[in-house]
């Protein structure tokens, strides 16, 4: 059977092509172009967009506006997106971050996922292409229905120094993450108030830690705070044993990773 | 980094005028590689090229009831489908060509798969996505078996039966024993008067060999009724002759053309795919491409197996090993492959690089419903190597001694008598233990940094022991020593479900280990001997004299395989 590749100037035109649902939407094309060349048959028509606007980047409205077309690359150098450069920088290799995008990393399953990981900390916005706006929470939630429509651009507040990443893989550089950890810690007057803590490749999607979240809520950064951090963070995880590590191994390091994320931290 | 030579080390052993040896050359490939012109199998481009994907089972043990192919046969772009009844003889084993082991292993499962990813039939289609979709409409009836995964389990009574050539999932050695002894002195009382026993428990989870360029063939029509075949295969001949086995057609039609392998190690000697893309091509006149994805490449690709090893040490408080005991676990998976060679390989190298007067191993080539492992680097050594030295280490944890200098005092030195009964020569291990404490700074005592591999060695530790325990366990009855292959050619492709000869059955007449062959008279070679630098096998029996070949017995039909490669069986006469 052949594969139809069907290409609009909209979002929106995409989005009505997509109505019968056997569609499959191209964003940067690093997953979905490699299980095509593979002759995945579950792929019958690719709908693209080629609207400039997803490929932009600007602040509105006291909040940064990232285009879903937006790939690793841009996000990495733009001025704007610098607290998101640590996280884009540590996805794939130079090829990869030049075609993959935000708003695919957001569907992309494990072990991918790092950027939604970030994002979902950040306590980002998601708007789609008929305009409308929902926490990325429920686009994360794993019973959830997805977005409901194609994600038009992603909106995120400057954390001001208060977020926090680290990736850990196997292979250096390039490798995928077993689990990745992003933080967003803000500490007015020196306590931290209303953490929010993620790991990804602790479940299918990126999942806040909400235990940890909790030992960490109204105390300062300090040695005792970390280790209650530490101890609670893979509580409430059913973690995946897979070919990069087993659950077990995951839930022993899960506490080891963030304690030194936080520790890290000045 | 710049490599370091030693050259004063056994300076006297060697001739240093070669011209590769110890000096940087470049790869032969490397232009082709680095430039991009290295052409590979898939490189090779055929006019109405049809690609053959394999319906794979989804389960790790099950019976076939029923494969229903009409509907794959109706869809788009189909040619054929093939099953087992397509392949003329259905029934193999890799080694049948070096004449070792039963055939256990069909191209395509026409009763029973023994694991996951076993192919039930080949769809030959004209484009690899049409020949995905109709391999998802080959309907297969299963009925699920019970299945085994581990080693220790698998061969418990009662434990599923995974390869029916071998009932009791243990593979047949030289036709007496469930496994590879090794006998060397006596252990059990060696272990009586040791100051320390030292046990331990080591393994290895099987290694993907993971080339870049997955496994692969193309076949296409030639004139003259002959087929040629570009692969990826690293044992072009074995291939071949693989080929020629499966397909029952003479050598000579077949012209296979390898070349560039995009990464072996090893796992590239299954010959899985060659058989089947020119099988695809005789069955439909069109140059066929039988190619892994990645996935099965992971998953179907046979890999190094994996090994679980018990030791057991005697100890004397000055750090002397007298006895070493061994009993080991292959994991060949649902057939065979090159597990039962890896085996023969891996007892001849024990005790390791030492010299122990009492060594023990009871080395086990099991069958589970796991994907059956091949080849890569160095197998039978690399696992049993890891749990030697990390024994050394508990060793020396546990009488208190330098790890490096437990290696030294323990250490092979030239004309030592080995476990399998060769006298060692050019040993090194000493001045390896040397130099690499050197690097590291390690501080050795004035004993070892004197050591050498050059003294110390043959006189007494020259001896074969002065007795050897022996014992009959896991004997099995009704296998043949030589000629595991069947002779002759079944008069029907032959299925899974065959009865096979199963312990306690009454053993079949012995077919000769070797085939007829006068060889000419051996002339040494006119250059001047070697002085011998070791007592001439002191208390070892005499030498056998090489067995005159005997006549074919009377109606023993011919052979299957050839032997040109009978050494392998460890039995070779020097």
């Amino acid at each position: 059977m052949a594969v139809t590749v069907e290409t609009y100037a909209t979002l929106a035109e995409a989005q009505r092509a997509m109505a019968g649902g056997r569609a499959r939407f191209l964003g940067g094309g690093t997953i979905l172009m490699r299980a095509l060349n593979e002759a995945d048959p579950s792929i019958s028509t690719i709908v693209r967009a080629t609207d400039p606007a997803l490929r932009q980047i600007r602040p509105e409205g006291g909040e940064i506006m990232i285009g879903a077309g937006v790939t690793m690359a841009e996000l990495a150098r733009h001025r704007d997106t610098a607290f998101l450069a640590p996280v884009a920088r540590v996805i794939g290799g130079p090829q990869v971050r030049a075609a993959a995008t935000v708003a695919g990393n957001l569907f992309a399953a494990a072990p991918y996922g790092d950027m939604a990981a970030a994002l979902l900390a950040l306590g980002a916005t998601i708007e789609t292409a008929d305009g409308r706006r929902q926490p990325i929470e429920e686009l994360m939630r794993p019973s959830g229905s997805g977005a409901g429509g194609l994600v038009a651009a992603v909106r995120v507040a400057d954390p001001r120094g208060a977020f926090h990443f680290c990736k850990v893989s196997r292979v250096k550089p390039k490798g995928v993450s077993l689990i990745s950890i992003a933080a967003l810690l803000p500490r007015p007057g020196g306590r931290i108030e209303r953490p929010r803590i993620v790991f990804n490749g602790m479940g299918p999607r990126p999942v806040r830690a909400a235990e940890a979240e909790r030992a960490l809520e109204g105390r300062s950064l300090d040695a005792a705070a970390i280790a209650a951090a530490a101890r609670a963070a893979a509580e409430g995880f059913d973690p995946p044993d897979d070919a990069l590590a087993s659950a077990w191994y995951r839930r022993e390091v899960a506490g080891v990773h963030l304690a030194r994320l936080l520790t890290g931290i000045r | 980094m710049a490599i370091e030579f030693r050259k004063d080390l056994f300076a006297d052993e060697r001739d240093d005028d070669l011209n590769e040896i110890g000096k940087p050359t470049q790869r032969q490939d490397m232009l082709g590689h680095v430039t991009g012109r290295s052409p590979f199998y898939d490189d090779h481009l055929f006019d109405g090229l049809c690609h053959i994907r394999c319906a794979r089972s989804p389960h790790h043990h099950a019976r076939i009831r029923r494969v229903d192919t009409s509907a794959a046969e109706r869809m788009p772009g189909v040619r054929r489908v093939i099953t087992a009844r397509d392949v003329p003889h259905n029934l193999n084993t890799l080694l049948s060509l070096l004449d070792f082991g039963l055939d256990d292993e069909e191209l395509i499962a026409s009763e029973r798969v023994a694991y996951k990813g076993e192919p039930v039939a080949a769809v030959i289609a004209d484009t690899e996505r049409q020949a995905r979709e109709a391999c998802r409409a080959v309907r297969v009836d299963w009925e699920a078996l019970p299945h085994v995964l581990d080693v220790e389990e698998a061969i418990k009574p009662g434990a599923p039966a995974v390869n029916p050539a071998y009932p009791g999932n243990l593979f047949v050695y030289h036709g007496k024993y469930d496994h590879q002894k090794l006998r060397y002195g006596d252990v059990e009382a060696a272990l009586r008067t040791a100051d320390h026993v030292v046990t331990g428990r080591y393994q290895m989870s099987p290694i993907e060999q993971a080339p870049i360029e997955t496994c692969g063939a193309i076949a296409a029509p030639e004139t003259n009724d002959r087929f040629v075949c570009y692969t990826s295969t690293q044992a072009l001949f074995f291939s071949l002759g693989t080929a020629v086995k499966l397909l029952d057609v003479s050598s000579a039609r077949l012209h296979f053309i390898g070349g560039t392998v995009g990464g072996g190690f090893g796992g590239k000697v299954d010959s899985l795919h060659e058989p089947m893309a020119i099988l695809g091509t005789m069955l439909t006149g069109r140059p066929c491409k039988y190619m892994f994805d990645r996935e099965e490449e992971m998953q179907v690709g046979a890999p190094r197996g994996a090994e679980r090893w018990y030791l057991t040490d005697g100890v004397m408080n000055d750090g002397r090993i007298v006895a070493r005991k061994f009993v080991g676990y292959f994991d060949a998976g649902a057939t065979t492959r090159l597990s039962s060679y890896a085996i023969i390989k891996g007892v001849g190298h024990l005790p390791g690089p030492y010299t122990i007067p009492n060594v023990y191993a009871d080395v086990y080539c099991v069958f589970t419903n796991r994907t059956p492992a091949t080849a890569m680097r160095g197998f039978g050594v690399t696992g049993v190597d890891f749990a030697i030295e990390s024994h050394m280490d508990e060793v020396a944890d546990t009488i208190g001694m330098d790890p490096i200098e437990l290696r030294i005092l323990n250490a092979y030195r030239d004309g030592d008598m080995k476990a399998h009964r060769r006298l060692a020569k050019n040993t090194a291990l000493v001045e390896c233990c040397q130099v690499a404490a050197g690097k590291a700074g390690w501080g050795l005592s004035q004993a070892a940094r004197a050591a050498s591999s050059l003294t110390g060695g043959g006189g007494a530790r020259a001896e074969l022991p002065a007795f050897t325990a022996t014992d009959e366990h896991g004997r099995v009855a009704g296998f043949s020593s030589g000629s595991y292959a069947q002779g002759g050619r079944p008069a029907e492709p032959t299925g899974r479900g065959d009865p096979r000869p199963a312990p306690g059955s009454a053993p079949r007449p012995e077919p000769r280990h070797e085939p007829p062959r006068h060889e000419p008279p051996r002339h040494e070679p006119s250059r001047t001997p070697e002085p011998r630098r070791e007592p001439a096998y002191a208390g070892a029996p005499p030498r056998p004299e090489p067995p005159s070949p005997a006549p074919p017995a009377p109606g023993e039909p011919p052979r299957r395989a050839p032997t040109r490669f009978s050494s392998i069986s460890g039995l070779r006469r020097r």
